[in-house]
């Protein structure tokens, strides 16, 4: 027995484990961060909106409870929307507030939706809610509801037309797509001139639709779009 | 074995008597009722925010747990001396300290899995709701996550020379060792080679804690959790204890009870 009260032969391999045991974890740390923290911090783009700046969006980061940060401030975006004594400056502060909650919690939906349909709606700052919009499909590219609203949001914004039909493409291309964004991309390509491909789409919904309501509008819609390029094209006769 | 086993049934038995359950009933209502509270006040899905905050409450609980087992053992058996009893018996150091853990983990178990089961409950039977798949691997992180600071805990007791040093050490660690993923991004960019060395000392003594944070990520659809992973954190949560088992039984073994 030594001075510690190990046996000698304890003593010799002892140092030799704890170097071993340190150097195993310092390697598996190193290669498992790649895995919890997937993308560098900075790399994250649109994801981290690093002009908002906040104690709250460090206290979230450092103390391992994004998520519960995030909750409790969602609630202060609420009561700051909610209070009428912000309307004055139209709620200036609304983007930066939606944004700093959806970096602390990503997943949470409505903090988009919410955002997204105050700014675009109510205050008209289309380019924020559609940037807010953007963050939240980079973060949940599964969510439906995101790309509805955008698809709604560009739909609303008539000068936007153009923008909004690849997301729309890609998403019914995906085939869960709702029958009502197969119809807004119908309304988007006759906005556009493209008749043919509403035509094509516009069949597609008179054939597979569920909904009687869908199918008349539908069949209104195709007789107005054949009128269209009936007339087109005794026009270019002409 | 049987031994350890005996140690950790007589820690278990010891940290119930000092009333440990009693913080998750109050953990279970004063959470429970905070997220209850908080899901009822914003805005959105009511039962993915009280899952997250369960979440958040079954960690908290956890952690109460371990601190304040810390404190009442180090008073029970450094301070009163109570460790002489143990130590004149035919136990070995290294089966006492792993027995002690043993006791602290499963005490932490019991009181992570009991609020997880309220949560459940609640998500489930009241809410009407559906548990995320992701859920049980959470919980099942949670646990590690405990064993990983139960052992450093202890390891801290052996150390330390004063109940508030220990539990004072112990909740630092645990605060520093979530911000392991924020000193690999400081580590990234350019800084003083003094201040770049003291950094990765600490990233490479830290529990890195986040690998464990599996709550934040519950319903992130980018998630992937196969074998690799599982191997990857199981195997990370077992070299770092073993070390700082390894310290803590140093630490006991030089330790002089007068």
């Amino acid at each position: 027995m030594n001075s510690l009260g190990f046996s000698d032969r304890s003593a010799k391999w002892l140092p030799a484990l704890i170097v071993a045991g340190f150097i195993s974890q310092a390697l598996l740390s190193s290669r498992l961060s790649q895995w919890v923290h997937p993308e560098p911090f900075d790399a994250q783009g649109p994801k981290v909106d690093t002009k908002v700046t906040s104690i709250l969006r460090a206290v979230g980061f450092l103390s391992g409870y994004k998520v519960l940060v995030g909750h409790a401030f969602w609630i202060k975006v609420i009561q700051y929307y909610a209070d009428a004594d912000n309307s004055p400056d139209r709620y200036s502060r609304l983007y930066d507030y939606c944004s700093l909650a959806s970096d602390l919690n990503p997943q949470f939906i409505p903090v988009y939706t919410f955002g997204a349909a105050a700014l675009a709606f109510h205050l008209k700052r289309i380019e924020q809610a559609e940037h807010l919009l953007q963050k939240g499909i980079l973060s949940n590219p599964n969510e439906t509801r995101l790309k509805l609203m955008y698809a709604a949001i560009a739909y609303q914004n008539t000068e936007k037309f153009q923008q909004v039909i690849p997301f729309l493409e890609e998403q019914i291309l995906r085939g869960d797509a709702p029958d009502m964004l197969v119809n807004i991309l119908a309304n988007t390509y006759q906005k556009v001139g493209r008749y043919q491909d509403a035509i094509h789409l516009w069949r597609k919904i008179l054939k597979d639709s569920d909904s009687d309501l869908e199918r008349v509008e539908a069949a209104q819609k195709l007789q107005k779009l054949y009128a269209i390029v009936k007339n087109e094209n005794s026009d270019s006769h002409r | 074995m049987r031994k350890i086993l005996t140690v950790g049934l007589f820690t278990f038995r010891e940290l119930v008597r000092s009333k440990m359950l009693f913080v998750w009933l109050i953990s279970v209502v004063v959470l429970c009722g905070l997220a209850f509270l908080l899901s009822l006040l914003s805005y959105g899905d009511i039962l993915k925010i009280f899952m997250d905050l369960g979440l958040v409450g079954m960690e908290v609980s956890g952690l109460l747990v371990l601190l304040l087992s810390l404190a009442v053992t180090y008073n029970t058996e450094m301070d009163q001396k109570a460790i002489f009893l143990q130590m004149a018996k035919p136990l070995t150091k290294e089966e006492y300290l792993l027995g002690r853990v043993l006791g602290f983990f499963a005490m932490n178990a019991l009181v992570v899995l009991g609020m997880g089961a309220v949560v459940v409950g609640l998500v489930v039977l009241v809410g009407g709701g559906v548990v995320p798949v992701l859920f049980y691997d959470c919980v099942v992180f949670l646990l590690l996550e405990m064993l990983v600071l139960s052992f450093l805990g202890l390891t801290f007791q052996m150390i330390g020379t004063t109940m508030v040093g220990v539990v004072l050490y112990s909740f630092f660690t645990i605060l520093l060792g979530h911000c392991v993923g924020e000193i690999e991004w400081l580590l990234s960019k350019q800084l003083a080679p003094a201040a770049r060395f003291l950094l990765q000392v600490v990233y490479y003594c830290l529990p890195n804690l986040e690998i464990f944070n599996l709550k934040d990520r519950v319903y992130d659809p980018t998630l992937v959790l196969h074998w690799a992973q599982w191997q990857d954190v199981l195997l990370y949560a077992f070299a770092y204890s073993f070390v700082v088992f390894l310290i803590g039984w140093i630490s006991l073994e030089k330790r002089e009870f007068k």
